[in-house]
C-alpha cells in the first residue's frame, strides 16, 4: 500500500513522458502528410514527410552523398572556430593583464563586432580563394567576437572583496590570476565558446552558399536550385545534426572543465580528489 | 566666464591637457600610423593593391559611390527597407508567441523540443530553400530576415516571461495581487529590459540576414553591390560598402541603445533618476506646485 502511493509519486519513467511527444509529433507529420496529398500545401514549396524522409535515405544510405559534405564542412566550422577562439582568448588575456594592451584593442574589436561579419564574406573569398581556406577565415572572423568579449568580461570582472582576501593574504599576482580570475572567468567563457562555435557554423556555411565546391552549404544551393526541396530539407536537418553535435560536444567539455558548478561533478571531483589525497599519504 | 576658469585651473599648476584627451590623441596616433603602413606596404609592394586596397583608394571609392557616382544609395536603401520590414515582421511575431508560449506552461512543455533542435540549426542556412520556395525579389529576402529576427526575441521574451522571482511572487500574491497586476508590475518590467536585449541580436542578426540573400540572390541591394564589386576585382568599393556597414551597425547598436534607455527606462539608473524627476514635476503641477 504504502509502496504504491510512493511510486506513484514519483516521476514517470522518461518513455513514459516521451509518449505524448512523439504523439503529437507523428500527428503533425501526418497532419502534413495529408496536407500535401491533398494539395492545401503545394509540393513544390512544401514537400511530403515522406518524401522528405525518402530523400534523407538516399543521402544517407543509398548514396551516401552527405557524408564528404558534412565533414568537409565540420572541419571548416571547427578549424575557423579554434583559430577564432585562440585569437580571441589570447588578446582577452593581454587585454586583462595590461590596461593600456585593453585600451588600444577594444576601440577594434568593437569595429569588427558592429560591422556584420558576413559582409566580409565576398573579401575574403577573393582573399583566400574558392577552396576551404576562404569558409575557415570566415568562421574564425565571425566567432572571434563573443568569445573575446565573454573572456574579457569573465577576467576583469572580479569579485572585490574576493580580490582583497588574496592580497591580505598574500598572494602573488599570477596567484591571483590563475586561482582567481581564471576560475571566475571560465563559465563565461564557456558560454562565448558555445556561441561562437554556432556562430562558427554558420560562417562555414554562407561562404560556402556564395562560392564553394563541397560542403553542406553547396548541397544545399545545388538542391534549392533544382527545387529539390525534399533533399534539400535533408541537408538542412544534417546542419540541425551538426549544430546538435557542436553544441552538445562543448556542454560536454563544460561540464568537464568548470566542474565546480554542478553539484555532482563537484562532488565527483572531490571525492577524486580526497581518493589521491589519501593515496600519496600511505 | 568658463574661459577665465579654465586658464585660472591651468594656472594652479594643473596638466596642460585632460587625460581623456590625450588618450584620444594616443589613439590617433595609433591609427594614423596603421592607416600610414598600410598606405606605405601598399606603395613600395607588400601589399598587392589588387586584393589589398589603399586607404585613399578606400576613401576615394567612398567619394565615387556616395558623391559622383552616388550608386550606393538606391542599394541601401533597397536593403535597409528590407531589414526594417523584417525585423518588425519577425520580432513582433518573436515577441508575440514568446509571451503566448510563456504563459502557457503545456503549450511550453511540448514546443520546447522543436526549440532546441531549431536553435541548433543555422537559421541562414534556410535562405536558398526559401528562395526556391518564394521566388525572387523582396518576398524571400523579408522571409529570411523574419526567420533570423525570429529566435532572439522568441527566447528573450519566453524566458522574461518566465523566469519571475519566486519570492516576488509570493509576496505579490500574499498582497492579493490580481493577474492583471502581477503582469503590469512585477512580470513586465522583469522582462521587458531582455526582450529589448533580444530585440537588439535581432536587429544585428536582420542587417546579415539581408546580405545573406543579396549574395544568394545577386539582384539588388548593398550585399549584392559588395559582390559585384569584389567579382570585378575593385576591392577599394568593396571595402567602402563593408566599412558602412560598420557605420550602419554602429548606428544600429546605439539607436537600441537609446530605445532601450527609453524604454526599459527603469533598468538603467541615470534614465530612473530623469524619470522620477519628471514624475515628481508633473506630480507638482497637479498639486499646484504643493510641496508633497
Amino acid at each position: 500500500m504504502s509502496d504504491a502511493t510512493i511510486a506513484s509519486k514519483e516521476p514517470k519513467p522518461l518513455y513514459l513522458r516521451l509518449v505524448p511527444h512523439i504523439g503529437l509529433f507523428l500527428l503533425i507529420l501526418l497532419l502534413w502528410e495529408i496536407a500535401v496529398v491533398t494539395d492545401v500545401i503545394a509540393t513544390i514549396m512544401i514537400p511530403k514527410p515522406t518524401a522528405i524522409m525518402g530523400a534523407i535515405w538516399e543521402l544517407y544510405v543509398t548514396e551516401g552523398t552527405i557524408y564528404s559534405h558534412f565533414f568537409i564542412t565540420l572541419f571548416e566550422a571547427v578549424a575557423g572556430f579554434m583559430i577564432g577562439a585562440a585569437i580571441a582568448i589570447s588578446l582577452a588575456v593581454s587585454s586583462s593583464l595590461s590596461e593600456t594592451f585593453k585600451r588600444y584593442v577594444t576601440p577594434y574589436a568593437v569595429v569588427l563586432n558592429v560591422t556584420p561579419g558576413i559582409a566580409l564574406t565576398p573579401v575574403v573569398i577573393a582573399w583566400f580563394g574558392y577552396g576551404m581556406g576562404s569558409k575557415v577565415a570566415l568562421a574564425a572572423i565571425i566567432s572571434f567576437f563573443p568569445i573575446f568579449v565573454n573572456t574579457l568580461t569573465g577576467l576583469t570582472k572580479i569579485d572585490r572583496e574576493r580580490e582583497e582576501l588574496f592580497r591580505s593574504l598574500g598572494a602573488s599576482h599570477r596567484d591571483i590570476f590563475t586561482k582567481l580570475r581564471v576560475p571566475a572567468a571560465l563559465p563565461l567563457m564557456f558560454a562565448g565558446l558555445k556561441i561562437g562555435l554556432t556562430t562558427a557554423l554558420i560562417g562555414a556555411v554562407v561562404a560556402e552558399f556564395a562560392q564553394a565546391t563541397a560542403g553542406v552549404g553547396v548541397l544545399m544551393n545545388r538542391f534549392s536550385f533544382q527545387l529539390d526541396m525534399a533533399s534539400s530539407i535533408a541537408t538542412l536537418l544534417s546542419m540541425t545534426v551538426m549544430g546538435l553535435l557542436m553544441f552538445y560536444s562543448m556542454e560536454f567539455l563544460d561540464d568537464r572543465i568548470v566542474f565546480w558548478r554542478r553539484e555532482a561533478r563537484r562532488a565527483a571531483a572531490s571525492r577524486a580528489r580526497a581518493r589521491a589525497w589519501e593515496a600519496g599519504l600511505k | 566666464m568658463a574661459v577665465t576658469d579654465q586658464v585660472a585651473g591651468e594656472g594652479g599648476g594643473k596638466p596642460l591637457m585632460s587625460i581623456g584627451m590625450r588618450r584620444m590623441i594616443n589613439h590617433a596616433a595609433i591609427f594614423l600610423t596603421l592607416i600610414a603602413l598600410w598606405e606605405f606596404g601598399s606603395r613600395i609592394g607588400w601589399l598587392d593593391p589588387l586584393f589589398y586596397p589603399r586607404p585613399t583608394a578606400i576613401l576615394e571609392s567612398f567619394w565615387r559611390i556616395y558623391v559622383t557616382q552616388a550608386n550606393v544609395w538606391h542599394h541601401l536603401y533597397v536593403s535597409l527597407g528590407l531589414v526594417f520590414i523584417g525585423f518588425a515582421a519577425g520580432s513582433i511575431l518573436g515577441v508575440g508567441l514568446g509571451a503566448l508560449v510563456g504563459f502557457n506552461p503545456v503549450v511550453r512543455r511540448f514546443l520546447q523540443p522543436y526549440v532546441i533542435v531549431l536553435e541548433a540549426t543555422p537559421r541562414i542556412a534556410v535562405a536558398p530553400l526559401l528562395i526556391a520556395a518564394l521566388g525572387f525579389g523582396a518576398p524571400p529576402k523579408i522571409a529570411i530576415i523574419m526567420l533570423v529576427c525570429f529566435f532572439a526575441p522568441f527566447i528573450n521574451t519566453l524566458s522574461g516571461v518566465v523566469n519571475v522571482n519566486e519570492e516576488k511572487l509570493e509576496l505579490f500574491r500574499s498582497m492579493g495581487a490580481s493577474k492583471m497586476q502581477t503582469l503590469r508590475k512585477l512580470v513586465l518590467p522583469e522582462a521587458v529590459p531582455v526582450i529589448m536585449a533580444g530585440e537588439r541580436l535581432a536587429l544585428t542578426a536582420a542587417l546579415s540576414g539581408v546580405l545573406v540573400a543579396e549574395f544568394i540572390l545577386r539582384d539588388q541591394g548593398i550585399g549584392a553591390l559588395i559582390l559585384t564589386y569584389t567579382r570585378n576585382l575593385n576591392m577599394a568599393s568593396a571595402f567602402a560598402c563593408i566599412f558602412t556597414l560598420t557605420i550602419i551597425g554602429f548606428l544600429i547598436f546605439k539607436g537600441m541603445e537609446v530605445l532601450d534607455h527609453r524604454i526599459a527606462f527603469w533598468n538603467h539608473s541615470d534614465a530612473t533618476d530623469r524619470m522620477s524627476e519628471k514624475r515628481a514635476r508633473a506630480w507638482g503641477n497637479l498639486t499646484g506646485g504643493r510641496n508633497v
